[in-house]
């Protein structure tokens, strides 16, 4: 099994999520640890070094995003955060924290197995050089090279700039403020620099994308940022 | 000497008093010793009618001995001096200012008279006024707005009301002059306690800067008002006293009247929710039941009986059982929308958004549903932006497009298209379905409206409410056609600087 050996921790106050998860990931072979709360979350995310971990925003004794930051402070295990709807800011404000991903409640077994295997494939060390493959689109970052179905694209040092950062994060989300630092530089979210951003990504999906109307590759996460989504 | 004006108007009587005594005697003159002396008598008591009706008593007595002195010295022999030649004159004067003093007295009441008759009427007609002004008014705000102008016109000065209210008295409207704290606040609460004026000018709590009575029945006050006049004068004269009462009658009964009819405003509104909640409930309870029952049903038996069920039928109560609980948390979003729109705290998190990645977004969370359904998306130009909520728009599109997608056959089209008119952007999503039905297309947006369908469409009538409520919180509009050709068109029209409006 590809899952063979790694261990997660799941933090999560409810009994019955964390029974979920341990049921539907050792079904794949990740073994599981669990906390209950995010003193203990931090503490085993440090000690007991999991492979990844996933954590419940919503926890009873301590802010999620503050757990975040605790993990971070001496660890860079991915983090997969769990959140309801509504409330970007809160995604934002965890993903500026230094988390990796988050995921919607409720959502099933497939879609988190799916993001926990992206995130280990983009941390396991590239054996085929620094070329990205997925779905017809190729990215070669150290020849500057990006082909759609065998077809080379050509495209502006920013909008390669953008795919670039995109690639090196692939399956993640890149919020709009973290894309406006590396790209532009720019400190906050400018209303200029925003625009430009969307004109960019907009211009790319016309290059890129089979329907940029419904795009499959640069994915939009509403009020968040961007995700490169990998087949 | 404290008043200038009071000499100068009290001068002027006394001047025109004198110069009407010198007309007499000047006229007299020319007759002096053509007609007997006394007979020009006549003529000093005309002018002292005449000062009476005119300036009143002071004037009228003041005209009377003015004219007898005036009288002797010049019409009565012998002329231009003090002395008098004839006993009968002697009668004369003191007949003449008997009957002037008298004839002031009368005239001059007649004057006063005349003159209270005038300002009754004109406080009569001012209360009429204001009773129309006030009973035009819907509210207590209104009605205090009334008062205040009522009182600043007719009185001079500026006003406040206080109005009872659970933690005792607060001003509910003041003119911007009026002093407002907590001593006067105090004074105001007494006279709301006592039921009786207070404040400058009388001789209770008169260190207070204005002058306060209380409005309401002796059985029950609804709150006080303050006055108090530009130059701090706040002695009010009886005229005015009286006109205060009758306007602070008329205030209490209109006040009153207002609270009263926005109590029952808001006991209806009450009602109204109530029956609305219930309703909600016992739909939603519905809604939500349903894909329960299946849910508990499938999961029970397989944690029940796993080995007596046969692999094929576990793996579609499981199937079941998970469709279901993906309907149930559709049902739980929606609630959760409505709950926000409703309630009338949507907050929105307005930026500019690019509404092909907004469209993008909604046709990929429905992914599922339109896998069979062909698209086409026209918008103009390059980027089209729109400063909205991007999540909560998408919910619109969503919504839309899975309503497009219920109601028309399988494998129809959908179109999405956009253009900008002025200051607004018209959306327009069309379906190829089979309409709505004419009756309809007015009630559709309503909370739990469901258009009656030829085939049964699961769904809990919330979807649209939800898109008006988004579009409007937007300052757009939303609404429905059928098109001439087929099926049902749903535009929306949201400003392009609606960003700027609400940040």
């Amino acid at each position: 099994m590809e899952n063979g050996g790694m261990r997660i921790l799941v933090v999560d106050d409810e009994k019955t999520i964390r029974r979920f998860l341990k049921a539907a990931l050792n079904s794949k072979g990740i073994s599981v640890i669990e906390a209950p709360d995010g003193e203990q979350g931090a503490e085993m995310a440090l000690n007991s070094h999991p492979d990844a971990v996933i954590l419940d925003l919503g926890l009873p004794d301590m802010d999620g995003i503050g757990v975040v930051k605790k993990i971070r402070e001496r660890s860079v295990v991915p983090i997969i955060i769990l959140s309801v709807r509504d409330d970007e800011s809160d995604k934002i404000a965890a993903l500026d924290a230094g988390a990796d991903d988050y995921l919607t409640k409720p959502f099933n077994a497939g879609e988190l197995l799916a993001r926990i295997r992206t995130i280990m494939r983009r941390l396991a060390p590239r054996q085929e050089g620094s070329v990205y493959r997925s779905g017809g689109l190729e990215v070669d970052i150290t020849k500057h090279a990006v082909t759609v179905k065998g077809r080379p694209v050509k495209l502006t040092p920013v909008e390669f700039d953008v795919i670039k950062i995109l690639v090196m994060n692939y399956g993640k989300v890149l919020t709009h403020k973290k894309i406006l630092k590396e790209i532009w530089g720019k400190t906050g979210e400018p209303e200029d620099a925003l625009h430009l951003l969307r004109v960019t990504i907009s211009n790319i999906r016309n290059k890129i994308e089979p329907d940029p109307n419904r795009p499959e590759h640069i994915l939009t996460e509403p009020g968040v940022g961007y995700r490169l989504f990998e087949e | 000497m404290k008043n200038n004006a009071f000499n100068r108007i009290k001068g002027k009587e006394f001047i025109f008093s004198a110069l009407l005594v010198a007309l007499v005697t000047f006229t007299g003159c020319f007759f002096r010793g053509l007609i007997d002396a006394s007979n020009f008598t006549v003529f000093y008591l005309l002018a002292v009618v005449i000062s009476a009706l005119s300036w009143g008593m002071t004037a009228s007595v003041f005209t009377a001995f003015f004219g007898v002195l005036a009288f002797d010295f010049f019409l009565v022999p012998p002329y231009n001096s003090f002395s008098v030649s004839d006993l009968k004159y002697i009668y004369a004067f003191v007949g003449f200012l008997i009957t002037g003093v008298i004839v002031s007295l009368v005239a001059s009441r007649s004057r006063r008279q005349s003159i209270e008759t005038r300002q009754r009427e004109a406080r009569t007609s001012a209360l009429y006024r204001f009773s129309n002004e006030t009973a035009a008014c819907e509210t207590t705000a209104q009605v205090i707005g009334a008062v205040r102008k009522n009182i600043g016109e007719l009185l001079g000065c500026s006003a406040a009301v206080f109005i009872q209210n659970a933690d005792g008295i607060s001003p509910a409207g003041s003119d911007a002059d009026f002093p407002l704290d907590a001593h006067e606040n105090a004074v105001a609460q007494w006279v709301l306690s006592n039921k009786k004026p207070a404040g400058a000018g009388t001789t209770t709590l008169s260190a207070a800067k204005a002058f306060y009575v209380p409005l309401g029945t002796p059985q029950e006050a609804v709150g006080v008002l303050g006055m108090r006049t530009a130059d701090g004068r706040v002695i009010f004269n009886t005229p005015e006293m009286e006109l205060v009462t009758a306007l602070a009658n008329q205030s209490s009964v209109a006040i009153k009247r207002a609270i009263l009819e926005e109590r029952s405003r808001e006991m209806e509104l009450a009602k109204k929710t109530q029956a609305l909640q219930a309703a909600l409930l016992s739909s939603i309870s519905h809604d939500l039941r349903t894909p329960l029952v299946s849910i508990t049903g499938a999961l029970s038996t397989l944690s029940q009986d796993f080995e007596a069920v046969d692999a094929v039928d576990r793996k579609e109560l499981l199937l079941a059982a998970y469709e279901d609980s993906l309907h149930l948390n559709e049902i739980v979003g929606n609630l959760l929308d409505m709950t926000r729109v409703e309630s009338g705290n949507l907050r929105l998190n307005i930026k500019q958004c690019d509404l092909r990645d907004l469209i993008g977004v909604s046709l990929k969370s429905l992914k599922d549903k339109l896998e069979d359904r062909a698209i086409t998306v026209d918008l103009p130009g390059e980027i089209f932006e729109l400063p909205v909520d991007f999540a909560l728009l998408t919910r619109v599109f969503i919504n839309l497009l899975d309503n497009a997608a219920k109601y028309s056959p399988a494998g129809s089209g959908i179109s999405i298209k956009a253009e900008a008119l002025g200051d607004e952007a018209l959306i327009q999503v069309k379906d190829s379905g089979f309409g709505i039905p004419e009756q309809d297309l007015e009630h559709i947006f309503d909370k739990f409206f469901r258009a009656q369908k030829p085939r049964q469409v699961s769904g809990t009538g919330l979807g649209l409410s939800i898109c008006r409520g988004i579009v409007e919180a937007h300052g757009g509009k939303i609404w429905a056609q059928n098109d001439p050709d087929r099926g049902a068109v749903f535009f929306i029209r949201l400003p392009f600087n609606s960003g700027k409006r609400r940040d």
